[in-house]
Formats: structure tokens, sequence, C-alpha cells
């Protein structure tokens, strides 16, 4: 297979990948920092590259719930969306899930107000954990890409919306030269649209989205929750699948040289990168340090997770969002993942980076060595102004 | 098109299939079925969360025999625009060739309110479809007001509740009586009642009112509690009925009342009495055979008792009368006991017995009552005009003239914990012996029996009377089975709004309480249980909003003329791009009106100009409906209970009429400068 080497952001990579799909519906509804995927793909439909109808809707809660319409009637189905515009599509999220329309969207990491701030944190994702998407956490433009054409394969084969998430501005914005695939491989690969039913059919008239009262409710909805249990077979098999058409695995998280690791510190999404030069760095000096990055964060597939890390000593989870009055949403889970192993695993919380505060290399490597030498960090939140 | 074609294509059609659930009265399946008619291809349709998608769509029924579609509340239009973008991106394709058509379905709320956003939106893009707003003016029961409630006070007449008092309420968890305040009582005009007959009970409401039933899963699984509306009703059906109430074993303190006293104006003599401040048991046994057999004359301060001499009950009375207030006996009567004095008449008639055999009662303190003053009141009824089987143990019968006293003498043995037979009524011809004397005129006269209820033996046969009933073990509550549901005409009907548990106990019987609420659309004036008073805004011009949206079609249609609402259909399925229709759908619940008066109000809505029917093609008007004799508003109005409170203000009404005939007004002239050729 022939690849290209193109220099695009995030967004534009994000764009690129439904583009080569080509789907038959795009919502689109502007918003920082995701913008850059909806303009460009806003120009591919005006230099006639794609055949998709454009719906260019009033608000984020259309956006979605013409999605849903679209999706339910037989049409490879697309939106995008960040932070107040995802919180504004909460109401319809449990719908798409709930009618098992395997609707993708990318978003773009961003804060939630109030304060308003349009940076990256990972808080409006987060807001929206259980209400039946998946979620994969992308760290680079090319990740992004990747998963975009990987999310299409994923979503339509177990009934799921998936949400492909990148991080607002660091990643959205920021140019990359990644490696692209042609059109055909990528067509090929993702097939034609297959949605659980068809409302356009009127041979066969279906009623969706019904009253359910509490004599089916419970059992529908279990329905939905056990089809999460099944997501980590078909994943492994789109993954396989990936692997024969592209040359690339695509896991649900990122090993780092953590097979020896004892200091284990675990982020995900752009922040890992700088982690790596970090890691890298410490490791020359000897010092038994690694990464563990989560992709697929719903589900999250905890039995993986423990074999991965039960070798480690000290657990450092770096979460770009905080749950007040809780703990912060990956902490609990990599808690969890660990918190059946024999030897018990120090799991420390860190919280970094809300609002676009940036985390320098020297803050993690700082982070890591206080752990090395038995003196870790007190402070719960990084980078924060003295 | 006549009515008899559309109606053959309706029927044709079948879109919409029987067995959805809407209230009787309801416009809106009317609606759908003409849109349906309008046009021979097929129609993808979208809801908001809606009366209409609840009534037509529960798992797993449905009526609808086209696609449909529904997300959440707000946004028909955006999802209609989601399905009518795949036709096109899918057409465009090539993959589908059918014509299809598109229509987005939404109430008041879903078009008005939360659903404006999604409709403006999609109305700017033009997606190809056709939106349709029924209006029934609001977010969306009642008894007769013969019925009588249990409050903390004792049995009340609904039309005596007032907001804040508090009433018994069936806890729906611990199916325990429960005391709740009532947040608010409302007048819900004339309507159809029914009655429903259980073997102990009766009581009279609307086919919409909710009633507590028991619904049988089978043996060996749990059976449930469901409400069900009275036309969902069925006789043998099982509804929860109260048992008995706690007994919070406190006599009633009896209000001070102003006493004659000697040197009174004309009083020169007074008997020397001692009155009761407390209910005691004594008293309740002396007051169960004045009810029965006792009179008063308060302005002559004579007391008197049918009791003729060598009777038990003769002697019983002398001897308490001498307990409770001092005095003997002076009369030497055959067969009346008299005894003079004012204070004990008065006093007698400030406890609320009221006078005259007919118009005798059984006041509200009564059912306050511990347990054991209580039986003393019925032993004293009994004593008079009851009977007691010797055959059948505990088993009595008691006869009154009075209606009123039958009807609560049932209600309080209810809470007693005694079974009770229906109400009998016994003819007794001019010329009878009643009371040792000759009846002047021709009498009616009510009975009923009754006797204690027996224990269930739950150790000797759980299961067995488990099944036979769902309450076994508990004392205050027990399902009965309806023995008759019986049509009773239009009476004048309350409902009360009860906090927490929205339910209350009204004749015995558990009932729901009233819902309905204020919407952008609810007109000026309207009473909703969110604006309990009165609405004090005008509702929103939608079809205006529509209009400056500069779509290809808008029109506004009633139920009350299907022929133009058809036509309105068809074009607006016609057109390219979008169409707006908004339907007046006359809600006979919220309106708090007769459902057998839908279409009268519907034609009523236009010949008063409160719903004019017009349409604009391409920014042309017509207005399709000029009423020759334009009817006063007030006519409208007062079809609907709702707006009562408006209804009492003249002012208020010149007020709406202005409105409205500005509005038709307004309508002529862009008829005039615009017209639709």
């Amino acid at each position: 297979m022939k690849t290209k080497k193109t220099a695009l952001n995030g967004g534009e990579a994000i764009s690129y990948a439904i583009k080569q799909v080509d789907v038959d519906v795009f919502a689109m509804y502007p918003i920082t920092p995701q913008t850059p995927i909806i303009e460009s793909y806003a120009n591919h439909h005006n230099n006639g590259e794609v055949t998709t109808e454009l719906i260019l809707v009033e608000s984020e809660h259309s956006a979605l719930s013409t999605v849903i319409g679209s999706a339910a009637s037989g049409a490879r189905s697309v939106t995008a969306t960040a932070s107040q515009g995802l919180m504004y599509m909460y109401e319809v999220l449990s719908v798409a899930s709930g009618l098992r329309l395997p609707i993708v969207m990318p978003v773009a990491n961003r804060a939630i107000s109030a304060p308003i701030n349009i940076h990256c944190d990972h808080s409006d994702a987060m807001a929206c954990l259980d209400q039946g998407w998946m979620m994969a956490f992308c760290e680079s433009a090319q990740e992004a890409y990747d998963m975009t054409i990987f999310a299409f394969k994923l979503a339509e084969k177990v009934s799921l919306p998936i949400m492909v998430c990148i991080d607002g501005f660091y990643t959205s914005h920021n140019l990359e030269n990644l490696e692209t695939y042609e059109d055909k491989v990528v067509k090929k690969f993702v097939g034609d649209y297959k949605g659980p039913y068809n409302l356009l059919d009127t041979k066969k008239p279906i009623s969706i989205g019904a009253l359910s009262l509490p004599n089916t409710f419970f059992e529908i909805k279990v329905e939905l929750f056990k089809a999460f249990d099944d997501v980590e077979k078909d994943f492994l098999e789109v993954s396989k699948d990936f692997e024969k058409t592209f040359g690339k695995k695509i896991n649900f998280f990122e090993e780092y040289k953590v097979k020896d690791a004892e200091v284990v510190i675990v982020v995900m999404s752009s922040t890992a990168q700088s982690t790596k030069n970090v890691i890298d760095k410490l490791r020359k000096e000897r010092k038994k340090v690694g990464l563990l990055r989560p992709i697929l964060f719903r589900p999250f597939v905890y039995s993986k997770y423990l074999n991965t890390l039960k070798k480690a000593k000290e657990i450092i989870v770096l979460d770009r969002a905080e749950g007040p009055g809780s703990s912060s949403p990956l902490y609990k889970e990599i808690k969890l993942s660990v918190c059946d192993n024999d030897k018990k695993i120090n799991v420390t919380s860190y919280v970094f980076g809300l609002g676009g505060r940036d985390l320098f290399e020297k803050d993690i490597e700082e982070l890591l060595n206080g752990f090395i030498k038995g003196k870790p960090n007190k402070e719960k939140y990084l980078g924060l102004k003295k | 098109m006549n009515y008899i074609e559309l109606a053959s294509k309706i029927e044709e059609r079948k879109a919409i299939v029987p067995g959805h659930r809407t209230c009787p009265g309801c416009p809106i399946a009317i609606i759908l079925r003409t849109a349906y008619a309008a046009t021979d291809k097929k129609i993808i349709t979208s809801s908001a969360t809606s009366c209409a998608e609840v009534t037509t769509t529960i798992y797993p029924y449905t009526s609808w025999n086209e696609p449909w579609i529904h997300s959440v509340f707000a946004n028909a239009a955006a999802t209609i625009s989601g399905v009518e973008t795949a036709y096109r991106a899918l057409k465009k394709k090539g993959k589908i060739k059918e014509e299809i058509k598109f229509m987005a379905f939404a109430g008041d709320g879903g078009a008005f309110d939360i659903g404006l956003q999604s409709l403006s939106g999609a109305l700017e893009r033009g997606h190809d479809f056709v939106f349709v707003c029924y209006d029934n003016e609001g977010y969306q029961n009642c008894l007769s007001i013969d019925s009588l409630i249990m409050t903390e006070t004792g049995l009340k007449k609904i039309t005596e509740i007032k907001k804040g008092e508090k009433v018994w309420a069936f806890d729906q968890n611990k199916h325990l009586p429960v005391l709740k305040e009532c947040t608010g009582v409302f007048n819900n005009g004339r309507k159809r009642v029914y009655e429903i007959e259980t073997i102990h009970q009766n009581i009279k409401a609307t086919s919409n009112h909710p009633f507590l039933t028991l619904k049988r899963n089978g043996r060996g699984k749990e059976n449930e509690l469901i409400w069900k509306t009275v036309s969902q009703l069925k006789v043998n059906d099982e509804i929860v009925t109260m048992r008995k109430l706690y007994d919070k074993g406190k006599a009633y303190e009896f209000n001070k009342i102003k006493l004659t006293k000697k040197g009174d104006y004309k009083v020169n003599i007074i008997n020397d009495v001692k009155l009761p401040e407390k209910s005691t048991k004594e008293l309740m046994l002396w007051l169960g055979l004045y009810v029965g057999d006792g009179w008063i004359r308060e302005e002559r301060g004579e007391i008197g008792f049918a009791l003729p001499e060598n009777t038990e009950e003769r002697k019983i009375l002398l001897k308490i009368h001498k307990k409770i207030f001092g005095q003997e006996n002076k009369s030497k009567d055959k067969y009346y006991i008299y005894y003079n004095s004012v204070n004990i008449s008065k006093f007698i008639n400030s406890l609320g017995f009221m006078q005259g055999a007919k118009n005798k009662t059984i006041p509200s303190w009564v059912f306050t009552l511990p347990i054991d003053q209580k039986e003393e009141f019925v032993k004293g009824l009994l004593m008079s005009d009851g009977y007691i089987y010797k055959k059948k143990k505990d088993s009595c019968r008691y006869l009154s003239a009075s209606k009123e006293l039958i009807k609560r003498l049932r209600l309080l043995l209810q809470t007693m914990d005694y079974r009770v037979g229906k109400i009998t009524i016994q003819k007794k011809p001019k010329g009878t012996f009643v009371v040792y004397r000759e009846m002047l005129n021709d009498g009616e006269y009510y009975s009923i029996c009754f006797s204690k209820k027996d224990k269930w033996d739950v150790k000797k046969y759980p299961n067995q009377y488990k099944y036979q009933n769902y309450f076994i073990e508990n004392e205050y509550f027990e399902t009965r089975k309806i023995k008759n549901i019986i049509p009773r005409g239009i009476e004048q009907t309350l409902d009360l709004r009860v906090d927490g548990e929205h339910n209350f106990i009204a004749d015995g019987i558990v009932v729901h309480n009233t819902g309905a609420q204020r919407s952008s659309a609810t007109p000026y004036g309207a009473s909703t249980t969110t604006t309990p008073g009165e609405k004090k805004e005008f509702q929103k011009d939608l079809a205006r909003i529509a209009i400056a949206h500069k779509i290809p079609y808008v029109a506004t249609a009633n139920p009350g003329n299907l022929l133009d609402m058809h036509e309105k259909f068809r074009k607006a399925f016609e057109k390219k791009g979008p169409a707006v229709i908004i339907v007046y759908a006359a809600c006979p619940t919220n309106m708090k009106a007769p459902e057998d008066l839908t279409i009268d109000i519907s034609k009523l809505a236009t010949e008063t100009n409160f719903w004019p029917l017009y349409e604009v093609e391409d920014g042309k008007y017509k207005v399709n409906y000029k009423p020759a004799n334009k009817k006063p508003i007030e006519e409208f109005l007062k079809m609907q209970t709702k707006f009562k409170e408006v209804l009492k203000d003249k002012n208020e009404i010149k007020k709406i009429q202005q409105e409205i005939d500005d509005d038709f007004k307004e309508l002529l002239k862009m008829e005039e400068a615009f017209p639709l050729k």
C-alpha cells in the first residue's frame, strides 16, 4: 500500500480521514477548537472532493439531533464538537447510544465554563463518560487520523457511537507531518455503512424511540451495557484488520518502556509526547521509568491494564480533569484496574493543565524524580502558581 | 373532496392504527390521519416528546404503520432535518429511488418553547418537510363535587377543602395512610361523570380520573399497583380502598359556645346543667340515640327523644343523660322523653348534626374520634333506628330518611374496619306507621347493612388469602372489585392537587390528583397547574414567527374544519421546501371541558376568530374563513373551565376581545396588501 506524507494539523487530519471515508451526512456547528475539522471539510465539500451532504445547523443540540436522524436513516453520519458544544449536546448523547447509532464524533477537548476558557483540558469529555459512548483519546494528528478511520469500522461493528478526542489546540491546531493512506484503501477498509436499521425503508416501517415503561426499560438498557462488554473482542478484530491493511497496530493503550519500569506514569493524549521525552532522558540515567497511555477510555478494559501494571511499584496518574468532591476520572480507572493485585501498588493522583495551563518536560521530570527518590510531590495540582 | 371521500382516503391509508392511548376527545389522531391522507407518498415522521409520542408508542407496541422516529423534546425539526438530508444523500448516490415525504409532529411545547430553536434552524436551512404543531395550549382530570374527602380534621366535602389543608393520602411505598398537604383546589367545570361502584364504596369521577388498581401478574409473580383512568377501568378490576384510619385516640374538644344566663333578655329561670368540654363514650352514645330518635327546638329549649316506656333504650338514655348533663327527666309521656334546657339545645346544635330527619348528618369531627367513641356512636344509632340480625352475628342494618347521613355513616364505618353494603332506597307511601305516627307524605328511606370484618387467618391459609387480597396483612387498605361503572350524566366537578404522594382518599377510595401546566402557547387568562389563577401573557404567534422565515407555506388549521385542514396538508406536502401548519388541538383535559365537545369547541375557536384560518403561500395571504356573524369570545371561553377566573372580570374579557379583533384586522390588512390569487 502506498502512503503519502502530508502536513496537516489535527483537525485537518480528522477531516481528511472523514473525507476519505466520504460520509453521507456531516452536521456542522462551529466551536473553538474543533473548527479546523469542519472548516477543512467544508473546503473538501466545496472542491467537490466529497459527495457528503452538509447540514449547517443552528446549534450543537441540533447537530447531534440531525445526525441521529440521518444515522437512523441508513446514512453514515458525522458531527464534531468541543466543550460547551458537547455540554449542549448532552441531552441527546444518550439518545444516540440508546438508539444504538454508530455515529462518529470527533471532539477537540476544551475546558468548560465558568470561567469561560477556550483552551485544552479534558473536562468536557469526562463530563460525558457514562452516556453509552465509546471514547478514544489520541496523542497526535497521526493517531487522530488513524483512529477516525478505525472508529467508523468499530462503531458500525458494535452499533455504538464513538467520540474521537484530541487535545484542543495542542493537537487540533498544530501542524504535523503525517502519513496518509490511499482513498480507495481507506474506503475499502471501512466498507459500506452498516446501520442497525433503516428508517427510510418504507416497505418495513419501524418506530424508533418508543416510550418504554418500567416493564421493558431496564432490559433495553442492560442490552446496551452488555454491548460494551463485547467491544473488547470486536476492537481486537478491527485492530487486526487495521494492522493488515495499514501496517499499524491500534491498541487499548500504548505502553512505553513499561515492562521493567518501577515508576509508571499514566497520562492521555498529547501530554504523552513530552512525557516520552522525559522517560527517554531518565532511562539514559538508568532510572526504571515508563509510560502508559490509555487510548480507549470507554469501554475501559481493566483486565489488560492489570497485566501491564502489576510489576510497577509506583503509579502516577496525570489527569487533565478533576472530579470535585470525588477523584479524577483517569485515576479512578487506574486505581480500579490494580486494586485486585496481590501486591499493593501505590497509585497517586495529579491534576494538570486545566484551561490550557502548560505542563513542561522539566515539571514531569521533577515529578518522576520525586518518586524515584522516595519524595513524591505532595501537591495534587501540578503547575499551580504559588 | 367531500367528507365521505376524505373518510375513505383516511381509512385506506391506515397510517395511524387503533390501539393508541390518547385521551377521550383528543384530536391528535384526527390531525395525524388527515395529514397522512393528504399525499399518496409515504411519509416519515419525527415526533417531539409529547402526548402524541407517549400515547402512540409504548414499547413493544406502536400505532405507526409508517416509519417514525422520536428523539427528545426539543429536536423534532432537527431530527427530521437529518432524516431528510440522509434521504437526499442516498438518493444522489442512487441508493434509494422512492419519492418520500417528511413530517415533524410536535405539540406547542416542542414548537413554541423548547423546540423553537430547532424549528427555526430547520426552516432557515430549507429542508423539504412539513412541520405540524398541534397546539393544545399547554403542557397537560376530576371528581364530582359530591365527593367526600378524608382530611386530618375528619371527613369533608370536596367543596369545603382549602389549599394548605392536610388530607389523607396513600403512601405508595409503605402502603400506609399518610397526611399530605393539599396544594391546590381546581374547579374543573361541568363534565360527564361516571359512578364507580364496589361492594362497599361508590364514587363519581370523570373518565380521565386515575384510580389506583391492582395488577395481578399471575401465580408466583409479584403483583403491582398501577394507576388506571376510569375509561381504562373494567368491572372486576380491583381498586385500592381504605379499610380504616389510624386511631389517634384523642377525644374531640368542643368549641366554646355563648351560653344563656339568668338575667339575659326575657330569661328568668334557667335549668342548671353541666356541658361536656370533650367528647366521651357516653356522649357519643347519647348523640347516636339523638341522631336516630331525637330532636331539638332551640327557641323553646326543648330536647326530645321518641323512646317509649319500658324499652331498654329509654332506660339507658335516662341514665346517661343524667351522667352527662346532670339533669333528670321530669316528663311522664308514654312515648316521648322531654328535657328542657336552652343551653343543652344550643350545645347540641353547635355540634353540627343538623335538624330534621331528612337533613341529619354526621359532622366531620366524628371521623377524628378514637375508635371506642365511634363504636359508642354507632351503638347509639343502632339502638334508635338500627336492627341487629340475631341469627347472623354482628350483622346490622341502619335506616334513615337522610341520604347524607347514610353516605357519611358508610364512610365512617369504613374508617372503623367494617364491611358495608351498598345504599338501598326504600319507599314508604303516605299513611305508613312510623314512630307511632302515620306518615303525612310519601317518604324515602335509605339503609345500609354492615358488619365487623373477620380477621384473616394468615397463618392457616397464607397463600390462599394472599391471592384473594393483596393487602392481606395491611390494616388500613385493601382492594375491592369494581361491581359497576355507570354513566351519571354531566355534573360540576372539582379536583385537588396533593403534595408528595399526588393522591388522596375520596369516598374511601384512593384517587390520583390533578395535572396540566402552562406553556407559551397557553392563552391569556387560562388557569393551569403552574398558573393556578390565570395566565397573564398573550400566547406567542408561531404562525407569524414561521412566516418571518420566508418559507414557501405557512397555514393555520382546525379539526373543526377537516376539509380545509386536509387541503392545507395537501399543499404543504406538495411544496418544495419547509412548510409549517399550526393546528388547533382542543384538549378536553387541559381545557377542563367535556370530551365529547372537542369538535364544537374547535369550531367555536374559529367562529370567534380566536383561531383564524389562513394560509401564506410564498408570502401571499389568504384568510380561508371570515365568519359572517362573528361570535363574542366569551362564548368560546365559557366552554372551558380553565377560563373561569377571567370570565368573572368584564375588563379582562374586553382585553381579550380587543386583542383578537386587532389580530384579525391585521390579518385582513395583510391579505389586502399581499393577496393570494
